[in-house]
This record gives structure tokens, sequence and C-alpha cells, in this order.
């Protein structure tokens, strides 16, 4: 991860030399400081957060296919974003309105979920799926309003990610709260795991289970949101990341809970690298989280089941 | 006697009407209409031969810069069905308010093929990209012309195949005429600039700009300037990094005609704050109180005049560029630039 940081803060269209930071070029800092340093804090912070999120979301669900957008994180985010773009015309907006939107979905996901008083999980994954496509048909209606040649362009975009519009002076609320949302879910790593285990041995263990429940996945929620709002739709990071760290492990201390957010942090810092200089151009991110985490994770289970023979 | 002096008065009457009808008749015909021969038969900008059999006299765009061109034409009372959400023109309601009242037959997004149908078109002129519908059209016997303006050659040769096909031609090459004698002008004022490097940003996004495949690149450069991300091999809208934005450090930042944003936010935008077109002021947004000249409407030479205006004031003066501005519109739509400008200053 140190490694990727280090590589990430060197690839980029400004022809920085060491000679010249060294020297105290003026230019070559302050291009340094507020674009290449800020997007290569939130690739790590950013890709860490995805990380322990899905593992929180993979745990607290017991299902191994959970990511964020099992309770409607990532779908509220994009019609947030949508509606920012739309009806706002300033980028901050825009993070404002895909943090709301994101937050909201999770809020109106729990609140369904509250109808039925068992708590039991399946319950909360099948009122995420509703605000999912909730969620899903106002994008698609603002998409229908929006012009092709303007804010259309920028929907679709936002969508598949980037940390391109990263600079200093916009990051500081979003990595304060990724680094207060991750000492919360570390702290609160024990009761993750018996969220995992039974309602029943849960409540025998003293936990208050829809309160944990409440706290454990809203605090994961606002890390996924106060990525997502800055840099758009991510994906595989937050799938991709608990399932290699699981397999490295084989087991469930918080040591895999840190272990999916450096996965998760390489894999979104080696995809921005990637996507800032294959190309004249800038590339959406999420196409390479994809081309390096699925032959990642073939890989990992491969491994994992030559070692089991 | 009064009965004589009654019928006099009301044959008179008569008379001057029918002749002032008539004359009124020929001069519209003498404007719009040529002497083409029917059937004839055209290739469109998809390399179809087209026959239509009579001159057309219901048309359909779907397209606003086709619909543009049939007003600059002075044919757009012969149209009978207009492209989706015509309120967001401004040279409609300008030149044009009729056409804010017609039926729409979608966008090139999502053409609505039933409503076009149900119009009854003898023409349909559809961009390059619709050309399944096109095939469609033609197998209920309707006329289509596919048309690709995406360069300056294209646009000529839509003004061009458009007027022969509407029996328009002594308009189109009115057109095309004074689309080259702006050339001129500019060729001559600026033939010994030395070039200066321009960024230009897209409508949705600052950090979105034009490579050297696209219609804005070829603006810059009539305008004497020097597209700094021509460098990119793209026919369509790309995405730059700030990083790239400050290595090019261009002179002059120009926002899109239709940006969503404005020049205060590119000028306070700190990422920004040590390229040499902020530093220096140079960041300029392309009008758009008429239409917007950085698409390739039959206008769009105006978007290099008036860019060449900002880029080198003392070799293209505001008198020469605004005087021509004037006369392109007042020629071809009908309407005072001037006054509009104006009263939007006001």
């Amino acid at each position: 991860m140190c490694a990727l940081f280090l590589l990430s803060l060197f690839v980029g269209k400004y022809p920085f030399t060491i000679e010249g930071l060294l020297a105290g070029d003026e230019r070559q800092w302050l291009v340094f400081k507020m674009l290449r340093l800020s997007r290569s804090i939130v690739g790590v912070a950013g890709g860490f957060a995805l990380g322990v999120a899905g593992y929180i979301y993979q745990t607290v669900f017991r299902n191994s296919l959970a990511s964020p957008d099992i309770i409607g994180v990532a779908s509220g985010a994009s019609a947030g974003a949508a509606f920012g773009i739309l009806f706002f015309a300033e980028s901050l907006m825009v993070t404002v309105s895909a943090f709301g939107g994101a937050f909201l979905a999770v809020v109106f996901t729990l609140l369904l979920a509250s109808i039925d008083r068992s708590g039991r999980n399946s319950t909360v994954i099948l009122a995420g799926i509703a605000v999912h496509a909730f969620a899903q048909t106002i994008l698609m209606s603002l998409k229908l309003i929006a012009d092709p040649e303007k804010e259309l362009a920028s929907i679709e975009y936002w969508i598949m990610g980037s940390l391109n519009g990263i600079n200093s002076s916009s990051i500081g609320i979003n990595v304060a709260l990724i680094v207060i949302s991750m000492i919360i879910l570390i702290v609160l790593h024990r009761q993750a795991l018996i969220l995992a285990s039974d309602e029943g041995e849960a409540k025998m263990l003293g936990l208050n289970v829809n309160g944990s429940r409440l706290l454990v996945l809203m605090t994961a929620t606002v890390a996924v949101a106060s990525v997502v709002s800055m840099t758009g739709l991510i994906s595989f990071v937050g799938l991709v990341a608990p399932h290699v760290a699981k397999r490295l492990t084989r087991n469930n201390s918080i040591s895999t809970m840190v272990l999916c957010g450096i996965v998760g942090a390489c894999l979104l810092e080696a995809a921005d690298i990637l996507a800032r200089s294959v190309a004249a151009t800038e590339l959406p991110v999420s196409i390479f989280t994809s081309i390096i985490g699925v032959p990642f994770l073939v890989f990992i289970i491969f491994k994992g089941g030559k070692g089991h023979e | 006697m009064k009965k004589i002096m009654a019928l006099l008065l009301v044959l008179s009457v008569v008379f001057m009407t029918a002749c002032s009808s008539s004359t009124t008749e020929s001069e519209v015909g003498a404007e719009v209409s040529g002497n083409a021969s029917y059937p004839m038969t055209v290739v469109d900008q998809a390399g179809r031969e087209v026959t239509i059999e009579s001159e057309p006299q219901r048309l359909v765009s779907s397209y606003y810069i086709t619909s543009s061109l049939f007003i600059a034409l002075g044919i757009d009372d012969r149209i009978v069905g207009i492209e989706s959400e015509p309120y967001k023109r401004n040279i409609y309601e300008l030149s044009a308010p009729e056409l804010l009242d017609l039926p729409w037959v979608g966008s090139p997004k999502d053409f609505d093929f039933e409503a076009c149908v149900a119009l009854e078109p003898d023409l349909v002129v559809l961009p390059l990209r619709l050309s399944d519908v096109a095939d469609k059209l033609e197998k209920l016997d309707i006329d289509v012309l596919l048309v690709n303006p995406e360069n300056e050659a294209g646009l000529i040769a839509m003004t061009e195949l458009v007027a022969t096909a509407t029996n328009t031609s002594e308009r189109g090459q009115e057109l095309i005429a004074f689309i080259e004698r702006v050339k001129t002008v500019l060729n001559d004022s600026l033939g010994d600039a030395q070039p200066v490097s321009v960024y230009l940003t897209g409508n949705s996004d600052f950090l979105s700009t034009s490579p050297k495949g696209m219609y804005q690149s070829d603006m810059i450069a009539l305008a004497g300037g020097k597209n700094v991300a021509a460098e990119i091999d793209d026919t369509y809208w790309v995405e730059v990094s700030y990083e790239q934005v400050l290595v090019w450090n261009p002179q002059y930042i120009i926002l899109a005609a239709n940006a969503e944003y404005d020049v205060d936010s590119v000028m306070n935008d700190e990422s920004l704050s040590i390229c040499d077109a902020v530093i220096n002021g140079n960041v300029y947004k392309l009008p758009a109180e008429a239409e917007a000249w950085d698409s390739p409407v039959p206008g769009t030479i105006l978007g290099s005049l008036w860019l060449a205006n900002v880029l080198y004031p003392d070799k293209i003066t505001d008198e020469q560029c605004y005087d021509l501005i004037e006369e392109f519109y007042e020629t071809f739509y009908g309407f005072s630039y001037s006054s509009i400008t104006t009263a939007e200053a006001a």
C-alpha cells in the first residue's frame, strides 16, 4: 500500500522532478500539494474505507455477495448526485447531494426493515432491494429529463467513478469522516462479529441487536458515502477486498478487517494510477478496479482451492 | 351613377387586393424557391441515393442544426414537425416563433417514429446516427436525408444538400458565400498573427474538452488560435485532469456557450490559480444569446469571428465583428442581433 501510494505521487500528467521539488520550485510544489497528494490520499483512504465497509456488510448480513449497494448506498448516492447535477451547478453541492442520497437511502432501508420486529437480516436485505429499485427509478427519471449534451453526460461520467476532480480544497471533510468512521468500526469490530451470529445468540450475549446493527451499518454507510460523494461510484472494491483478505488470513479477527482496508486501498490506488496514465485522457477508475480485481480474486480462489486438495 | 361608382370602387378594391396578394406570393416565391426540376436524385451524407418526386412542402427535422438551417434557407414555414424541447433554442423564439407550437418528433436520442409518420412528411432530415430510422421511413415511402455536419466541410455539404433537395439552392449559396466571406476576413486579418493557445471547455464539465476531431477544434483554428487539446486524437468530448490543463497552461480558456458553470467559477478555482489564462483574466464564455456558435449550426462561423475578436482585438475589431454578426442574422434569420444583446445588457 505504501509503495503504491509513493508510486502514485509520481505518476500523472504534470512533470514533477525530484530536483525541482527539492529545490523548492514553487509551481511544482503547489501542483503537488493541491492535486497530486490529495488525489493519492483519497485513493488510499477511499479504497481502505470501501474495503472495510464491504467487510462490515458481508459480516453483518452473513452474505458473501453483500456490497455497499445491498442496503441502497450506491444507488442512493447515484440518484443524489444526478439530482445535484440537474438542480445545482456547483460541484460541492453535487458532493453534498450524493452524500445525502446515500444516507437517505440507508435510513429508508432501516426504517422499512424496522416494520418487521423480528429483526432478521433477510428483512434488511429485502428492504435494501426495494430502496435500491426505488432509487434506480428516481435515477432513470432524472436521466430522462437531463439534457443529453450537458447533464446526462455528467451523470453518466459520475456513475463510472473517477478521482479526477479531487483537489486539496474539496477533500477535507470527507477524509475526516472516513478516518472517524474507520476508528469507530475498528472499535465496534466485536459487535459486528456478534451480529454475524444467530440473533438469539447475540441477544444472549447481551447485545442490543437492533441498536448495534444500526450503529455499525450507519457508520459503514457514512464511510462509503464520504468516498463515493467525492469520486462517483467505484465498483468491485467493497465486494472483492473482503474475499481476498479472508482467503489470506483465514479468520475473522480484527487483522482481517484491517487487511480488507489495505487490499481495498491497494486496489483503488493501483486502478487510479492506471486511469490517469494509460491514455492521453482520464479514464473511469471503475474499469480498472474490475480489471485488476477479477484476476486477483480468481488467483486467490485457485490458490485456495489447490490448498484444500 | 352611384351604383356604377360603387361597382368601380368594389372592383378597384378587389383588383388592388389581388395585385397585392400576387406580389406577396411572388416575393416569397422569389425569396426561397428556385427552378429545380423534379423528380431529382441526390446523394446524402451517408452516401444513399434519394429520389425526391416533387418539391417537398412538408418537412420534419429531429435535429436542431437542420431546423436552424431550414430557417436560414427561408423554408421554416414548411416545417410540420420539430425536435423535442424547441423552447430551449433562443433562435426559434427570435426568428421563427411558430416552430415552438409544432408537434415534436423526439430527438436523436429518442426519435418518435410514429409521431413523425403521423405528420405525413414529404422529406425528413435526420442526423447520420439515425440511419436505422431512415431505413424504416424509406419502407413507408417517406424520403429521408441523412446529414453529418460534424466538421466544416460536412456543414457546407449539408447546406448544399438540403438546399438542393428543397429547391432553395440560391439561398444556400448565399449562406455559403457569407461563410466564405467571413473566412476570408479572418484569413486576411490574422495572416501573420502568432497563434495563441486556447483551452475550450465542454458544456457539462470544466475538465471535458474538445479534441482534434471535433468541430470546435476547427473553430479555434479559424480564429487563429491553437487548440491545446488537438494532440488528443478523438471525435467527441474527452475528460482530462487539472494537471493536464496546467501542463498545457493555455493563454485563453473559453467556456462552451451552454456551459453549466460560469466564468467566475473558473476564475475562482484554486486548482487553476497558476494557469496563465486565469492569472491574466483571459477566461471568456461563448455568447449564447442567439444560438451556440460552438455547435455546427449555420451561424457557427460567427463563433470563430467572435473568438478572433477576443484573441486578437487589434486585428478583428469589435465593429468588424459585430457588423458581420448583425448582417448574418438580419439576412438569414430576420432579426437584429444588437437589439437582443442590448436588451439583455439592460
